[in-house]
């Protein structure tokens, strides 16, 4: 079952998703990449209903594109998170809603912040510390409440979000098997191997 | 605001400032941006149209005539149980399927042509619905012609694949289905994407799309390496193929076999199910694929060792 | 010969040029100067009102909310204030434009909109009027002076035409010559929001065809940080608040000049 975690730190968000792609009982693909880089400081996960995840997530990247092409700048990660979150408000209310769950992680550079949004598909949308979509959320957030330290480091952090997957794969009963993970921070975004 | 101008002005231009003064609040564009039309958005209007029923929900109109398992006596029966497969391996692709259609629990035809050959280097497989599938990938040829003339090369199978996806996704819920793993050789190498009405492309290795894939995966996993030879390959393609012409009712038949090289795809074969049970692929009656067969020629094989132990 | 092509605005002359932006120009020219000064911490801006007279009734700039006048100098947004010169209601549809722009920017990205982005907004609209037919360009020059998270203070200009331009100080409207030279000379590159405001007085002092300056002749207006906040905080002056600062750099009027015209 699809699964994404996201945690701040000092500095940087890490973004974790599974690797999965299935369709009814059967792994289609083990190493789908389900983490977009959608502007230099900006990562976004997404899951749900197949087809509309990266219909969705390509729009997003174009237009935050097409923003950074006109205006030389990136938009920040609270006003690119706002106009993520209307697009699918304004998407539910259409004859085909984007049925999308995403986390988006990003590092403000005008502020030197790092930003967590959780959005759902309904339009729902929060700033965290940490968050997490999919079946592993309910095993990862009562870990999080407990574990989690805004002021840890990225190794520190990336212990922590060991934690949540080793959990995942040790409690519930379609774990996923490989995770993708993302770190964004002053640097931009890259891909960490664990 | 200026809605002075704005009254004194009824004609064509007037309205094209209107639009960009709305630039303020929307920023939405026409499909054609986003597509690859190659500079000819004029001559190819973006995804293109097609007629829908004209009923006010078409897709629950469809439903209600394609449902044969709510209702037997239902007007139009979807083929749904299939197998096709493809894999890419060091010697190109292999693409295998099976011939059955199936209408609920009768077996509607026997050698279906469930590849598709889109151009000489490329293929879409079958699975779903049968006119769904035909229609969109020979649409789908057009359109790899089209891209040929205009850009002077080949469509690539990612870009190619990426066409039929976007055109599927725009129809998303209204009663499309198909499953179809697009196959060819371009600049990159071998490649192969799985596409659906969902809307999912995939890029990967290996893929088995319909009701008898999970039994056509036990066997393709297990014998798959990328090193693999041609003839192990395409040896793996008919074996994977046959296992689930055997195990699931609404595939079998016959398994059709193709190979894709650098120089386009080519037709192995047509190989009868049952035949390939029994004598394998070749003519060699107890060389099958089938447990029993298999068995018996082992035990076969070990008399002879013993007897020739013995002697 | 030229005057075949003065009254269509879409229409260039056989030596290029567009009749009805230059005029559109050359009536903003004649308007009441408007100022801008650059700062490290803030900007500056002043404007001269040109419609004046003891039987107006300024109640409203007096007590009401924002402050200034409502003839030259306006806040497009809490991050952003605008002074204009030209046709006064041409200026008043732009505002309500801009305003409306910094509104739907809010609306879509939950932050101020930043002030480039605002000047653009508004000139794509200007550029509009100087290419379809029929229409007639706005009459009106624009300083904007505000503040965002990208490039900080910023001080743009944009013109009839549809353009637009980034200045560290500047001036529009009558004599714009020669403050603009006058700013040549005394800006300097770390200049601080306390000398702008002194250099923008003096300046508009003289630039400004009256030999003194009061509140009946001048707006007013500065943005900086707030302190605690950190965010923008955009003052318009009342005008007793102006006359206040005049007295404080000096450049009030005589007390036997208002005695002579009352």
């Amino acid at each position: 079952m699809e699964t994404s975690f996201a945690i701040t730190g000092k500095g940087y968000v890490i973004v974790a998703s599974d690797t999965t792609a299935a369709r009814s009982i059967v792994k289609m693909k083990t190493d789908e990449d389900k983490i977009k880089v959608v502007s230099p400081h900006l990562l976004m996960s997404y899951s749900g209903e197949p087809g509309d995840t990266l219909q969705f997530a390509e729009y997003v990247e174009r237009n935050l594109r097409l923003f950074h092409i006109r205006n030389n700048y990136s938009l920040r990660p609270s006003a690119a998170a706002s106009w993520i979150r209307r697009s699918l408000a304004q998407s539910l209310r259409s004859r085909k809603p984007y049925s999308v769950n995403l986390m988006l992680g990003g590092f403000d550079v005008t502020a030197d912040t790092p930003h967590l949004y959780w959005i759902d598909y309904l339009g729902t949308m929060t700033e965290v510390p940490f968050g997490a979509h999919g079946y592993g959320s309910y095993f990862a957030l009562s870990l999080l409440d407990r574990y989690h330290d805004p002021e840890a480091t990225l190794e520190e952090g990336l212990v922590t979000l060991k934690r949540c997957i080793d959990e995942v794969a040790k409690r519930l009963v379609v774990s996923p098997g490989k995770y993708k993970i993302k770190v964004v921070d002053k640097d931009g975004a890259r891909e960490i191997e664990m | 605001m200026n809605s002075i101008a704005n009254r004194f002005s009824t004609t064509g231009p007037i309205s094209e400032l209107r639009k960009a003064q709305f630039h303020v609040e929307d920023d939405e564009f026409a499909d054609s941006v986003w597509g690859s039309e190659a500079g000819f958005g004029s001559l190819a209007k973006g995804v293109p149209n097609f007629t829908v029923p004209s009923v006010s929900d078409p897709s629950a109109f469809l439903r209600l005539h394609t449902d044969d398992f709510a209702d037997p006596n239902c007007r139009i029966k979807i083929q749904h149980g299939t197998t096709t497969l493809a894999f890419r391996f060091q010697g190109g692709v292999i693409v295998a399927v099976d011939s059955r259609a199936t209408a609920g629990s009768y077996v509607a035809s026997g050698t279906v042509k469930k590849v598709i050959e889109i151009n000489p280097y490329l293929l879409g497989t079958m699975a779903g619905g049968a006119a769904d599938c035909q229609y969109w990938e020979t649409y789908l040829g057009i359109h790899c012609r089209l891209h040929e003339l205009r850009n002077r090369e080949r469509i690539s199978v990612s870009a190619a694949s990426k066409y039929l996806s976007n055109l599927v996704y725009s129809y998303k819920g209204m009663g499309l289905s198909m499953g179809t793993m697009i196959c060819g050789w371009d600049k990159t190498g071998p490649a192969v994407f799985y596409v659906d009405s969902d809307g999912t492309r995939l890029k990967g290795d290996m893929f088995s799309v319909g009701s008898g894939s999970t039994f056509a995966y036990g066997v393709l996993d297990q014998g798959y390496r990328w090193d693999l030879t041609d003839e192990e390959a395409q040896e793996l393609g008919r074996r994977s193929i046959y296992a689930a012409g055997h195990r699931d009712a609404f595939s079998g038949n016959t398994c059709n076999l193709y190979h894709v090289k650098e120089d386009g795809w080519k037709f192995i074969g047509n190989y009868d199910i049952s035949k390939l049970h029994y004598d394998g692929p070749g003519e060699t009656p107890g060389a099958g694929y089938g447990y029993g067969v298999r068995i018996e020629r082992n035990s076969a094989a070990a008399a002879a060792t013993s007897i020739t132990v013995q002697a | 010969m030229s005057r075949r092509y003065d009254s269509r605005t879409t229409i260039f002359s056989p030596e290029g040029r567009l009749y009805q932006i230059e005029y559109a120009m050359e009536a903003i020219s004649h308007a009441g100067t408007v100022l801008g000064v650059l700062a490290k911490d803030g900007v500056v801006l002043a404007a001269e009102k040109k419609v004046t007279g003891k039987l107006l009734d300024l109640s409203g700039a007096k007590e009401g909310g924002y402050g200034g006048s409502g003839e030259k100098i306006f806040l497009l947004n809490s991050n952003v204030i605008g002074g204009v010169a030209g046709l006064t209601a041409d200026a008043n549809s732009l505002i309500n434009y801009a305003r409306s722009a910094a509104q739907q920017h809010l609306l879509q990205y939950n932050e101020d909109i930043p002030v480039e982005l605002l000047a653009q907004r508004l000139c794509d609209m200007k550029q509009g009027y100087t290419q379809y037919g029929g229409l007639r360009p706005f009459g009106v020059s624009l300083l904007y002076a505000g503040y965002d998270q990208h490039y900080q203070f910023q001080l743009y200009h944009s013109d009839p035409s549809g353009n637009y331009s980034g200045w560290k100080a500047t001036c529009i409207g009558a004599n714009n010559g020669t403050a603009q030279s006058l700013l040549k000379q005394e800006y300097k590159d770390d200049i601080e929001v306390k000398a702008a405001i002194s250099l923008v007085l003096k300046t508009m002092s003289k630039t400004m065809d009256s030999t003194t300056l009061g509140s009946e002749k001048l707006e007013f207006a500065v943005i900086t940080l707030d302190p605690e906040t950190k965010l923008p905080k955009a003052k318009i002056y009342k005008p007793d608040e102006i006359d206040e600062l005049l007295q404080a750099e000096g450049l009030a009027k005589k007390e036997d000049d208002n005695a002579m015209k009352s």
